[in-house]
């Protein structure tokens, strides 16, 4: 490996081992996982489904933020406001379960 | 992580490391935020904390959309009403529960990192591990029930 590529891969002295960079990818996965559940509650729900997609674009936004520096209260209510939307879309999709209609299934 | 290098709080120490693996030369200690004690971490152990937390997340969200799919997808099971509730409601309560305890760990890891303690062991993996296993085995239950 080369010098250049070397350094290039331990990310400098800015960003050492990429982690930055490797968190801020993680938050566009799960920002992505967000869109695709909303898609999934789209298709039984309108208004719920556009409430998911709205907090995928939340998350991508909160994720743009991961590795600013800033108070750790600050990263402890980032994080919180992600688990309580996960949380949200899972009672969504409970109440999507228990009291949406009924259907006969894909058929293959 | 028994010894977490220290660094000033949002700076990371110049190294050719590549990860916690091979950790950075301590730094100065920096004093206690006020809504944190403690040390603040290399920032690297801070990031991959995050990571994991992140990392539940989208297994939470995994279990919700595969139990929203199975309820609603799914043909329902011959003669047992139930069945597609049965075994996706567990799933999706299993997300929300993965989601709230993923917060919990990230919080109790940090606050062990900026104590300088190992972090806690986890009892996520277990509990995922022994819903999944109870739910595929209801699954292959109703399944062979329903003929």
């Amino acid at each position: 490996m080369s010098g250049a590529m070397s350094r290039a891969g331990q990310g400098g002295a800015d960003d050492p081992g990429l982690a930055r960079a490797r968190t801020r990818l993680a938050w566009t996965r799960t920002a992505l996982s967000f869109a695709a559940i909303g898609g999934v509650i789209l298709r039984h729900d309108l208004a719920a489904g556009f409430v998911v997609l709205g907090l995928s674009a939340l998350v991508w936004g909160v994720g743009r933020l991961a590795g600013v520096p800033g108070r750790a209260g600050d990263r402890r209510g980032r994080l919180l406001v992600i688990a309580l939307a996960v949380t949200a879309v899972a009672a969504v999709a409970l109440a999507l379960a228990l009291f949406g209609p009924q259907t006969a299934g894909l058929r293959l | 992580m028994g010894n977490v290098p220290r660094t000033p709080a949002g700076k990371e120490t110049p190294t050719d490391a590549s990860g916690p693996a091979n950790p950075a030369p301590p730094g100065p200690p920096v004093p206690p935020a006020a809504d944190a004690p403690g040390v603040e971490p290399d920032a690297r152990f801070t990031f991959a904390n995050e990571r994991t937390f992140l990392a539940w997340i989208r297994t939470a969200l995994a279990l919700v959309a595969a139990g929203l799919a199975i309820v609603q997808l799914l043909p329902p099971f011959h003669g047992i009403r139930w069945g597609r509730h049965a075994i996706g409601i567990p799933l999706i309560l299993l997300g929300a529960v993965i989601a709230v305890f993923s917060y919990i760990e990230w919080d109790a890891n940090q606050r062990a990192l900026r104590r300088g303690d190992p972090p806690r062991h986890s009892r996520l993996p277990r509990l995922l591990a022994v819903i999944v296993g109870l739910v595929a085995l209801a699954a292959a239950v109703l399944a062979l029930i329903s003929g």
